[in-house]
Order: C-alpha cells, then structure tokens, then sequence
C-alpha cells in the first residue's frame, strides 16, 4: 500500500464522480455525483495525511511536539471541515431540488436552463 | 496491535477489498437507472470509503463519514428520491454523455501520470539521526503530566518509513478545533446554521403562505 495506490483510489471516485455530474439528467443523480467527488477529494486528503506526515511530525529540531503532531493532522482536519460543509450543502441543495420540482414538475437538469419564475 | 496491522499485507489485502467495493459501488452510482438502487449503492461506496479512512489510520472521519455521509447524507437523499415520485427519465444520460465518458477517462489519466509520476519521498524524505530511530523504532511523548504513550509504537524498516502518521488522531483533533482552527470551527457553526435557514426558507410554499 503506498501514496500512489491511495491517489489512484480518489482520482478514480473523483473521475467517477464528474461523469455522472456530467452524463446524468436527474438533478438528484448529479448530487449523488457531486458526493462521490467531495469522497475522492478527502481519500486523497486523508492518503497524504497518512504518507508525508513523518516528515512534519519531526518539526524543526527532530523531536516530536504537540505542534508537530497537530500540523501532521491537517488532512484529518480538512475531512472534518470538508464533510461538515458537505452535510450543509446537500440539505441546501435538496431543498433547492424540492422547490424547482414544484416549480416546473420536472427534476430534469435541462429544464434548469431557464431562470424564468 | 495496530502498528502489527497497519504494515502487514493483511492491511493492503483489506485496502484493495474496500477500494474495490467504492469503485464498483460508484460505478452503479452513475450508471443504474433506477435512482433507489443508485442511492443504495451511494451508502456502499461511502462504506467503502469509510473503511478506506479505518486503513489509513484515520479513525475519527472514519467515524464521522459513518455518521454523516451514510447516516445522514444517504438517508436524506433516499427521502428526496422517495418524495419526487416522477422518475420516468431518472436513468437517462444526457446526449453529451461520450463527451463526458472521455472527460472523465482522461482526468483519471492525468491523475494516474501525476501520481505516478511526482517524487513524493521528497517530501518525507528524513535525514535527522532521531528522526531515523524514531522511524525504526517507537515514538514516546512525554507530556507535562509525565504521560508517554501518545504515540502508537510501530515496528518497521528505514526503507518502509514513508507509510505512517502513527499519530492516535482521535484524541489530537479535538485540541486542534479549538485552537489552530478556533475560526474556520467558528464560522462552519455559522455557515451550517444559515444553511440550515436557507434550505427551510427556499421549500417553504409561498402559495399556502399567502392564502
């Protein structure tokens, strides 16, 4: 198990990802998507985290500090804020998704593309 | 026990079966037309990618992507697939869909080459004499209450260095939240609360409101 194995992990989810956001018609399909690419952006977070983070928990000096250990999780971090915000943003979108079905009676994305109402 | 784990090849054998499961799991995402089996195979893949976290010795998004991506994220979406009951055309691929398929293909292309293809040792590369027996050997912190087993001992050779933030995360991010990233932490709780009010205020009916 090495970095590149873990990169290729996340570029296949995030690869994934953006051709069903897209090929997909349905806007909840494309949300689906849009989840599976946050998932590879955080494997990939989380893969650096694990695999160059001997080198920052060293520090300046070689010995290993509170600092140190905490700027090694920085990834981890990211995935906590990454997945905070993404909980945030489907509840948004959903909702958005609710009032545009009962605007037009459709959840197709191609009928988005008139900002008419 | 975990530092056995994390370096064997029991640990690679179970990343590979995990990645396998996202893949195809994603794969059905985007592919299946019926979107309740879609949404189904969605909180597989976030399995998956959980058990991915669990590997890479992130125990606590491990955690959280159980919590909020399979437990929160899959369900609401399972209830917005259920409620918009016109999924006539739910399968069907927009006419740019080779377009997208090439797209896709050639990012995950790029991605393989950059991979494969940047020096990371260059990164982590260690020259400090401590730091090398740290690496061969075990990590012992002593904090100020003379405590000095915040970090996981683990068994390994110079060569296999690169793998190992060794670090227990679960008890180290915590800390982190409400020092380094006391504003970005301060700011999510506002951004999730005016989320939160957003979404309410664009479903509400303004049709019944009115009337």
């Amino acid at each position: 198990m090495t970095l590149e194995i873990v990169l290729v992990v996340a570029g296949a989810l995030f690869s994934i990802g953006l051709f069903g956001v897209l090929a997909r018609r349905n806007i909840i399909a494309v949300i689906m998507s849009l989840e599976l690419m946050f998932n590879g952006v955080l494997v990939a977070a989380i893969g650096f985290s694990r695999f160059t983070a001997p080198a920052a928990l060293m520090g300046a000096d070689g010995g290993i500090t509170e600092t140190a250990i905490r700027s090694a999780l920085t990834g981890h971090m990211l995935a906590v804020f990454v997945i905070s915000i993404a909980a945030a943003e489907t509840a948004l979108a959903l909702a958005l998704v609710f009032a545009f079905y009962r605007a037009k009676q459709s959840v197709e994305i191609t009928d988005a593309a008139d900002m008419k109402n | 026990m975990s530092g056995d784990f994390d370096s064997g090849p029991i640990a690679t054998l179970a990343f590979f079966l995990a990645s396998a499961l996202t893949i195809a799991s994603a794969i059905i995402v985007v592919t299946q037309r019926d979107l309740v089996r879609a949404v189904v195979a969605l909180a597989m893949s976030f399995v998956g990618v959980a058990a991915i976290y669990f590997i890479l010795n992130a125990e606590f998004i491990g955690v959280a992507q159980v919590l909020v991506y399979v437990g929160a994220i899959s369900i609401l979406i399972a209830f917005a697939v259920m409620f918009i009951g016109d999924l006539a055309n739910a399968g069907t691929l927009s006419q740019s869909r080779m377009l997208s398929a090439i797209a896709g293909v050639l990012l995950f292309a790029a991605i393989i080459f950059v991979a494969y293809n940047t020096d990371w040792t260059e990164i982590d590369e260690v020259t400090d004499p401590d730091a090398i027996a740290g690496l061969t050997g075990r990590y012992e912190l002593t904090d100020a209450s003379g405590n000095t087993d915040l970090i996981r001992s683990v068994d390994r050779n110079v060569e296999d260095s690169r793998g190992g933030a060794f670090v227990d995360s679960s008890s180290h991010i915590g800390p982190s939240l409400i020092s380094d990233f006391i504003l970005p932490f301060e700011t999510l709780g506002l951004l999730l609360i005016a989320a939160l009010i957003g979404a309410l205020l664009v479903i509400r009916n303004r049709q019944e409101d009115d009337a």
